[in-house]
């Protein structure tokens, strides 16, 4: 499964059929500190991903 | 690709209200929600909190603290939103420019961007006009005071430009998690004067009153309001930030958040209580003029006069 960070990074990770949760997990990431998009939408954590889809993910930039 | 936009049905969570695809679940009650009522939820709820607090006055001039970022952007969005066909009440927006070279333009020019693209007047202040120094400048070799500094002087400035301006409101955008992480660096530091709000800022006779409508939302919300509007601005970190001590205690707090959902709301609203029981145990002190600026302070010398001179004359014996 591709993913792609908001400044830019993508990377390249391999996971069953899993949640959006799951995969942020796996990643270290804490789910309530980013908002996550599938395939160019975006999805609440407990929707499915698998392989083939692309995930990006907006870290939360304090203050504004 | 544009984050507002919703996914295709055929692999997603349905909205508990719509048959339309969710963009998030509200871990607090399971509800998963489409763009469209994922912000109508937020609208009602920002409504909520500015009529419980009574935020809004008929015949109120409202400065909009705007930053140019996420936050203050949805803020004076929805408070156009809100407000736009009030005869009674006026909308400005107000800016601050600390002088955070490689930072602060982007943002700035964010604000500028919404401020017209709303039709309202937009006030820009800097602190070289008015401290005589750029924020980066008054802080070399001092970048750990960054926070203190700009806090102190941006508030200062804020009040004064209001003021100025005539506003009768200061309306901020400070979300739950800004509201949470102070009230618990208050507790770590054992700020017990600040615990109990005997700040000045507080007598609204000689402050502008500040007004916080996103207080009851999570910044995350906040955030995902901007996408799903199409207003979000993705700005990277203040430079200084890595410094406050309210980095650790968001990343502190987040974790909590994730681990116990409703930890931010439970955390505010016991605060609140605390807050409203202590208020009175200190006794108010009189304000006086600061005999530098004349901004009221308590003191001879307001926090900001006081910063600037203490800095100056650090600054002479290097």
């Amino acid at each position: 499964m591709k993913i792609r960070y908001a400044q830019g990074r993508t990377d390249e990770i391999s996971i069953d059929v899993t949640t959006i949760e799951q995969v942020l997990l796996q990643l270290e990431i804490n789910p309530v500190e980013v908002i996550v998009s599938k395939n160019g939408h975006l999805v609440p954590e407990d929707a499915m991903v698998s392989n083939d889809d692309e995930i990006r993910i907006f870290r939360i930039v304090h203050g504004g | 690709m544009t984050p507002g936009e919703s996914s295709s049905p055929a692999d997603t969570v349905p909205c508990s209200r719509c048959p339309s695809p969710a963009i998030t679940v509200l871990r607090n009650s399971g509800i998963h929600l489409c763009g469209e009522h994922f912000a109508e939820d937020i609208e009602q709820r920002v409504r909520h909190s500015i009529n419980e607090y009574s935020m809004i006055k008929e015949g109120d001039r409202i400065a909009v603290a705007l930053s140019g970022g996420k936050d203050s952007t949805v803020l004076l969005y929805l408070l156009h939103k809100f407000l736009h066909g009030r005869k009674d009440l006026e909308i400005f927006a107000l800016t601050v420019d600390e002088g955070i070279a490689g930072y602060r333009e982007d943002t700035i020019s964010s604000a500028e961007h919404i401020s017209a693209s709303l039709g309202i007047d937009h006030i820009i202040v800097s602190f070289r006009e008015e401290y005589g120094r750029s924020l980066d400048e008054l802080l070399r070799r001092r970048e750990n005071r960054a926070c203190t500094v700009c806090g102190v002087l941006r508030r200062q400035l804020l009040q004064r430009a209001a003021r100025a301006n005539g506003a009768t409101k200061l309306a901020t955008g400070h979300s739950l998690d800004d509201e949470v992480q102070s009230a618990m660096m208050n507790i770590l530091r054992g700020d017990v004067r600040r615990i109990a709000r005997v700040l000045p800022s507080d007598d609204a006779s000689s402050f502008v009153p500040r007004v916080k409508p996103l207080r009851d939302i999570p910044e995350r919300e906040v955030a995902m309001y901007g996408m799903v509007k199409g207003i979000y601005v993705n700005i990277r970190d203040c430079p200084y930030a890595r410094f406050a001590l309210r980095s650790d205690v968001r990343s502190l707090m987040n974790e909590m958040e994730y681990r116990h959902p409703g930890t931010l709301h439970r955390v505010m609203n016991g605060y609140d209580a605390l807050t409203s029981r202590v208020g009175g145990m200190f006794p108010n002190q009189s304000l006086l003029a600061c005999r530098e600026c004349g901004e009221p302070c308590t003191g001879e010398r307001c926090s900001a006069c006081a910063l600037v001179h203490s800095m100056n004359r650090e600054n002479m014996g290097h």
